[in-house]
């Protein structure tokens, strides 16, 4: 008897306590679950940028107290031809990133998407690898490759044409194209990866229900095809234009942002000043303007193309 | 799928047989340029097969240059930031995707837009904190970037919508687990290939970084293996054999964790990109 009462007393605390208690652990389970994510990104995100646009407010060498001198960086920027010129760069190689590689991404997917194309692990397998690859590793090896007297890319054309002399990477003009080309090399086996996965995933009744209606090629591609593909593309762009938009091992290691800074990007802008020229402020400064282009510019397309909502 | 034409089918494969080797001839170029003495690495015209063929740019590496340090310390740092990494991003994808709390969507959309601050952004005032401060030794600073990726929360999140369904939570739930007791024994090995995939991701790219390290050590004795190899590169007498041998050795663990688990990397990057 005393038995049941207190077991059954037992249950109806323990029910109780469940009933009082469950709700308020699952309420806070949820913020357990994403609070180190937060902590690090407070400590290694959100303060960092902080410290990044107060430091741009003032002049400082890296030792010291750093001197309050108000918005004379930017003011400086918007002078300095050289901080003009990696933008322009930079800019190039956004548009070579986004109207070269995704393009050349999304043809080698639509390829590799062929109906009975045997072995495509193989195919995909391979044009990832430069991904793979340390990107000090692909300088290396592209910086001999390019070399104007010894080069194989030299020496293969001349062996094909009779002529190769060109100056990959002394002349302003060809070294743009050369760090492009190595860039087509390093990314276009990532890109090509998320369209065969979007491809891949376009319903198979679709193309079906286009071939009963008799559209060809072209508008199979260009109402069933494109369409399907429009969240893989958005995604591409976006990842692509963050990507190039903070370029630095490239012309780093390749050209050291010549000749002529014509290969110097934003993101060795701020290097440069910083650790070369001890200009903490002004670096800081450089990196505020490329905060605001990139977030920018990102957010909007984000927003235009619905990316990033916390669907399920 | 395309169904290909006739010319689209005789052009297929020659195409990609001259992509494939587009993408892979600089690779196999090092390759087996590591194997030449110096002065027939830009023998005219080019040979892919050394001759004679030699391991001494390997010996000298070894020997003579600190390259097991370089590999060890990059080694080390990439598997402690994986490590931080994958859990992290594991606990928040779990967070975002099965609970609904006050704040999830703007907290969502704050993680969210942080894949779009430029590395270049916090790369002072990071250098400034953990340095200049005297906060962070070279170790614990050399994994910071990785240790909270957006991109890796949302592939969880992604993933975890996909794969964990409600009611197994839900059993759990009734059998009086606890909401860790839950991540841990029931979510946690349903995560397996995302998690695989995330932990190659976050290897190779903490293992192969370059600008951060080159801005936080200046102790060559703590170099990384980028680093390490740069020095070989604009060393007075450029030392191309050991530069590539060096490539090739340190592109070897890479290519290697990524030819095994390549399958699950290849579809784990793809699958928040795919829904949108």
């Amino acid at each position: 008897m005393t038995t049941t009462v207190a077991g059954r007393a037992h249950t109806a605390r323990e029910r109780v306590d469940t009933a009082r208690s469950s709700p308020r652990k699952r309420s806070w389970a949820p913020y357990l679950f994403i609070s180190p994510f937060y902590l690090l990104y407070v400590l290694f995100m959100l303060i960092p940028v902080a410290v990044s646009l107060w430091l741009s407010l003032t002049e400082w060498v890296g030792l010291g107290t750093p001197h309050w001198v108000g918005l004379r960086n930017y003011r400086n920027l918007a002078t300095d031809i050289s901080f003009h010129r990696a933008l322009g760069n930079t800019g190039v190689f956004v548009l070579i990133s986004v109207c070269v590689v995704v393009p050349l991404a999304l043809l080698i997917a639509q390829a590799l998407n062929t109906r009975g194309l045997r072995v495509r692990d193989l195919w995909r397998t391979a044009y990832f690898v430069p991904v793979v690859v340390s990107p000090i590793i692909v300088a290396l090896v592209f910086g001999l490759i390019f070399d104007r007297q010894f080069g194989l890319l030299n020496s293969v054309l001349r062996a094909l044409f009779g002529t190769g002399g060109v100056d990959w990477l002394g002349d302003p003009g060809m070294a743009k194209i050369s760090i492009g080309l190595v860039m087509l090399w390093r990314w276009t086996g990532y890109l090509t990866v998320f369209f065969l996965a979007g491809l891949q995933a376009v319903p198979k009744e679709l193309y079906e229900a286009a071939a009963i209606d008799g559209a060809g090629r072209l508008r199979t591609f260009a109402t069933v095809t494109l369409p399907a593909l429009k969240p893989v593309t958005a995604f591409v762009v976006v990842t692509s234009f963050i990507g190039a938009a903070q370029i630095f091992e490239e012309p780093y290691l390749l050209t050291g942002g010549g000749p002529a800074e014509s290969t110097l990007s934003v993101t060795m802008f701020i290097y440069r000043a910083a650790f070369q020229r001890q200009q903490f402020g002004y670096a800081a400064a450089a990196a505020v303007v490329l905060f605001v282009v990139v977030f920018g510019l990102s957010t909007l397309f984000n927003r235009l193309l619905g990316i990033g909502r916390a669907t399920s | 799928m395309n169904t290909p034409t006739r010319t689209g089918r005789i052009l297929l494969y020659p195409t990609l047989v001259l992509l494939l080797l587009a993408f892979l001839a600089p690779l196999l170029w090092a390759l087996s340029g590591s194997f030449k003495p110096r002065g027939d690495i830009f023998a005219h015209p080019p040979e892919l097969i050394p001759d004679p063929f030699t391991l001494h740019n390997y010996r000298a590496l070894i020997d003579d240059q600190p390259f097991v340090r370089w590999f060890v310390i990059s080694t080390v740092v990439a598997v402690i930031a994986t490590a931080v990494s994958v859990f992290v991003c594991a606990l928040a994808g779990y967070g975002f995707a099965k609970f609904r709390f006050a704040g999830r969507r703007p907290l969502f959309a704050v993680m969210f837009s942080s894949l779009s601050i430029p590395f270049a952004v916090i790369l002072v005032p990071l250098f400034v904190i953990l340095v200049k401060t005297g906060l962070g030794s070279p170790w614990f600073a050399l994994i910071v970037p990785w240790v909270a990726p957006a991109f890796g929360i949302f592939m969880m999140q992604q993933y975890i919508v996909q794969s964990v369904p409600d009611s197994v939570l839900e059993a759990a739930r009734i059998d009086g687990a606890s909401e860790f007791g839950i991540f841990r024994r029931v979510v946690l090995p349903l995560l397996r290939p995302a998690l695989g995939a995330l932990a190659v991701w976050t290897f190779l790219q903490s293992y192969n970084s370059f600008l951060w390290p080159l801005v936080l050590v200046s102790d060559s004795s703590q170099y990384t293996l980028p680093l390490g190899l740069q020095t070989l590169f604009v060393s007075e007498q450029r030392q191309y054999d050991l530069v590539l041998a060096g490539a090739v050795l340190a592109v070897l663990p890479a290519v290697a964790l990524f030819v095994l688990l390549r399958k699950q990397l290849l579809e784990g990057l793809s699958t928040g990109a795919v829904k949108g």
